[in-house]
């Protein structure tokens, strides 16, 4: 029986690689897609938003404000000019992202400890750019309210040290954890790639029974007279193999060369990349059972594929969608892969955690197949 | 002119006949569409569940911990009290923030010794990550004026004479074009065009090899008929669906996603326009070339991820190294975002739009002219070794 299922998977590896169009795929696919990302991402930390400031005051006073916000985090000044118009114009071409507006007579009103108004305006059509910006500004915003209330104070008499005390409550700290320099890269790069490799996966996966029944040694191999769960099985250990022998090139890239988080142990970590690859290729498998032909296959394991990154809720948080949608999510394997990922390479969150994750996938896994078997053995 | 609605009605049969493509021509555009909306409805990150661990309980702690109870932003997960815990809720996901107030922190404060305050946040998605650290800033400057307000007050100062000190310089900030910080009005359209873009191309790139693998393709290339009638007539009906499905997406994102749509609607047409017409041009192309139709099938559809990304539509171009913005350039996916981002979210007009309209302008010549002047002869059969899945023919159920 051993040398049956070595012959399946043999030969079922020699189709695998004489299909050229499927080993640009698997080979080349998410490879490519993790080097190009990589790449765009290789910023990594969105720094150096680009700001722009219309001093109508120029004085001093002035000036001092807008080195301030040439020192804030993550700001940095690009254009100084002459007016509100101009400033608009720059937000409009995308040049500037954040606009600081210092009014006229600007120093006048601070000495005088009248009120004036400074404007920051923030394009928020990014919304990577905007939130940024505007974490940016509030700490702007409250430094230089603070310095200002604390001269008003003296100048109205107040000692300093009892104006600092009014306007110094308390300091607080901010820790983001897991992803201490809040990378990009770290969080969507790994991700990505990974969303391209379950696509190539269930592609070839989308072959296994069509590719098959669809083909006239179909007869042949009927009238060998061995069963079709040997057969199916073993092509299915080899395509499975092969899944998981071109996400290892991905992974030793990702975390060896790029040195992204992986904070579980690579065992660990790999059992949990094996599921999720029984778990694809089971809906491939299924997709090519009861389709007419190898392209509507295709058609529909990426129907599934496509949109499942993006209903994970590895970027827009499941928490953040109706609940109707988060219970059809928790259906696709796609959904337990990628929260994983995010709780085990970055957070660690533990064998218990993960050995949950991967029943849960094995399950979708089961039901496929078992729903795949019954196409099979009904035609 | 009847040559071309000939071969337009001949195609159109194909596109009725064939229940998957009509479905992917007509169905699935809409059904991603509703998915991804019902995805993003909410819009806005709210609710980030975070937890108080009080260490000193005193009134001033309490204070804060109500402030952030009281922001809509976040939601107080109450039965988290320790250090341990709120570890566990960050590594387990029950939580997505925290807050620290350190034992004694009343007393120090009051006998000006340092310490301060620990937040931390999920760093891991930063979708959370950037949202909540906007958030506890907030917060955190909210308190800090009402605290300073409060010490005012008890110095004698009276409401107005706080006010006058306090805003001696605000800093008032406006967020223009989505003033909400709405997540539906920054990723939904792009995904939008996206599928345009994928279902467009999918559907389109079929059209020959489909007649290559029923030996159909001869009677065209035989028949006098010039080859800029054949593609007129062959791309007719996709350019119409696709563009009935762009007009489609766009209801349907304003009407039930509350998506905004401002801006031009002769310039969303013209965008609309020229996007088709590159992915009609540029999917007939394909289509000529490609050998059958699970080789285009195949490499279609993995454009989608790669494109989206590279484009600078959300991750943005100024911090994407000059070789893959020049790459995106190539891409008729990154011009549409772009500017259909300018126009429908920024409102800009013509003279903003115009460097996009015109590089669709000339990608939706370079795309047309191969495929208007194609060359009517048969390309020989791939040659050598035993090629799988290569030829004009691919594995599907014999009858």
């Amino acid at each position: 029986m051993l040398k049956q299922v070595m012959a399946i998977i043999r030969r079922e590896l020699f189709y695998m690689w004489h299909d050229r169009g499927l080993r640009n795929i698997l080979l080349w696919g998410s490879l490519t897609g993790l080097l190009l990302l990589y790449a765009t991402y290789s910023a990594q930390v969105l720094k150096d938003i680009p700001t722009a400031v219309v001093d109508l005051d120029n004085s001093s006073a002035s000036r001092e404000l807008v080195d301030k916000i040439g020192q804030a985090e993550y700001l940095k000044l690009v254009a100084s000019v002459a007016s509100y118009d101009d400033l608009q114009e720059l937000i409009k071409q995308g040049k500037a992202v954040v606009g600081v507006v210092i009014p006229e007579n600007f120093a006048r009103d601070v000495a005088l400890g009248r009120q004036t108004r400074v404007l920051a305006v923030i394009d928020g059509s990014n919304m990577i750019y905007a939130t940024n910006a505007s974490a940016a500004v509030l700490t702007v915003t409250r430094t230089v309210s603070a310095q200002a209330g604390v001269s008003a104070l003296v100048a109205r008499g107040v000692q300093l040290q009892q104006a600092k005390a009014a306007y110094q409550a308390f300091d607080f700290s901010e820790e983001p954890w897991f992803n201490p320099a809040l990378n990009y890269a770290y969080f969507l790069v790994l991700a990505l790639a990974l969303n391209i490799w379950q696509q190539c996966c269930t592609l070839a996966a989308c072959l296994n029974v069509i590719g098959e029944r669809g083909m006239k040694s179909w007869l042949q191999i009927k009238a060998s007279g061995i069963s079709k769960f040997r057969f199916f099985a073993s092509k299915s250990i080899a395509q499975v193999f092969i899944f998981m022998a071109i996400v290892l090139p991905l992974y030793v890239l990702a975390f060896g060369v790029f040195k992204l988080p992986l904070n579980c142990s690579w065992p660990s970590f790999l059992l949990f990349t094996l599921a999720f690859a029984i778990a694809i290729h089971s809906i491939g498998t299924l997709a090519s059972s009861f389709a007419r032909n190898a392209v509507d296959a295709a058609r529909f394991g990426m129907i599934i594929a496509l949109p499942s990154f993006v209903l994970s809720g590895y970027t827009w948080p499941l928490e953040a969608m109706p609940a109707y949608l988060q219970k059809a999510a928790w259906v696709l394997p796609q959904t337990w892969f990628f929260q994983g990922l995010n709780y085990f390479a970055f957070k660690n969150a533990g064998w218990h955690l993960m050995s949950h994750y991967i029943l849960a996938m094995l399950a979708v896994a089961a039901v496929c197949y078992g729903a795949a078997a019954v196409f099979i053995a009904r035609s | 002119m009847r040559q071309i609605l000939n071969i337009a009605h001949y195609e159109m049969l194909h596109i009725i006949k064939e229940k998957t493509l009509f479905l992917m021509v007509f169905l699935v555009p809409l059904g991603y569409a509703a998915l991804f909306g019902a995805a993003y409805v909410t819009a806005v990150l709210n609710n980030v569940p975070i937890a108080i661990v009080d260490l000193d309980d005193s009134k001033l702690s309490r204070e804060i911990a109500a402030a952030f109870a009281n922001s809509p932003h976040f939601k107080v997960v109450d039965d988290i009290k320790t250090y341990p815990e709120l570890q566990e809720g960050m590594k387990n996901g029950r939580l997505r923030a925290g807050v620290v107030i350190p034992e004694h922190f009343e007393q120090k404060l009051a006998r000006h010794e340092l310490t301060r305050v620990l937040t931390v946040y999920d760093g891991s998605n930063l979708i959370w990550g950037y949202n909540t650290r906007k958030y506890i800033r907030e917060v955190f400057n909210e308190f800090t004026a009402s605290s300073t307000a409060s010490y005012l007050a008890g110095m004698g100062y009276t409401k107005n004479e706080i006010r006058s000190i306090m805003d001696t310089v605000s800093l008032n900030t406006e967020v223009w074009y989505n003033p909400t910080f709405s997540y539906t009005n920054f990723l939904f359209l792009g995904l939008v065009m996206i599928i345009l873009h994928q279902i467009g191309l999918l559907s389109v790139s079929l059209t020959v090899t489909r007649e290559k693998e029923r030996k159909t393709w001869l009677q065209f290339l035989s028949a006098p008929v010039p080859a800029w009638k054949i593609f007129t007539g062959k791309a007719i009906p996709y350019f119409a669906a696709n563009f009935f499905n762009y007009a489609l997406l766009l209801w349907f994102a304003s009407r039930f996603v509350h998506v905004k749509i401002g801006g031009s609607p002769g310039l969303i047409l013209v965008l609309g326009l020229l996007y088709d017409l590159v992915i009609t041009g540029a999917g007939f192309f394909i289509s000529l070339h490609a050998s059958n139709s699970l080789q285009v099938t195949r490499y279609v559809m993995l454009l989608g991820v790669p494109f989206f990304m590279i484009s600078g539509y959300t991750w943005p171009g100024t911090h994407i190294p000059a070789f893959i913005n020049y790459l995106a350039r190539l891409l008729p996916s990154t011009w549409m975002v772009l500017g259909f981002r300018q126009v429908v979210l920024k409102e800009l007009d013509m003279s903003y739009v115009l460097p996009y309209i015109r590089a669709l302008g000339l990608m939706a010549v370079l795309a047309v002219l191969p495929a208007v002047t194609f060359a009517k002869r048969l390309r020989p059969r791939p040659q050598g070794g035993p090629v799988l899945n290569n030829g004009p023919s691919y594995p599907a159920r014999w009858k």
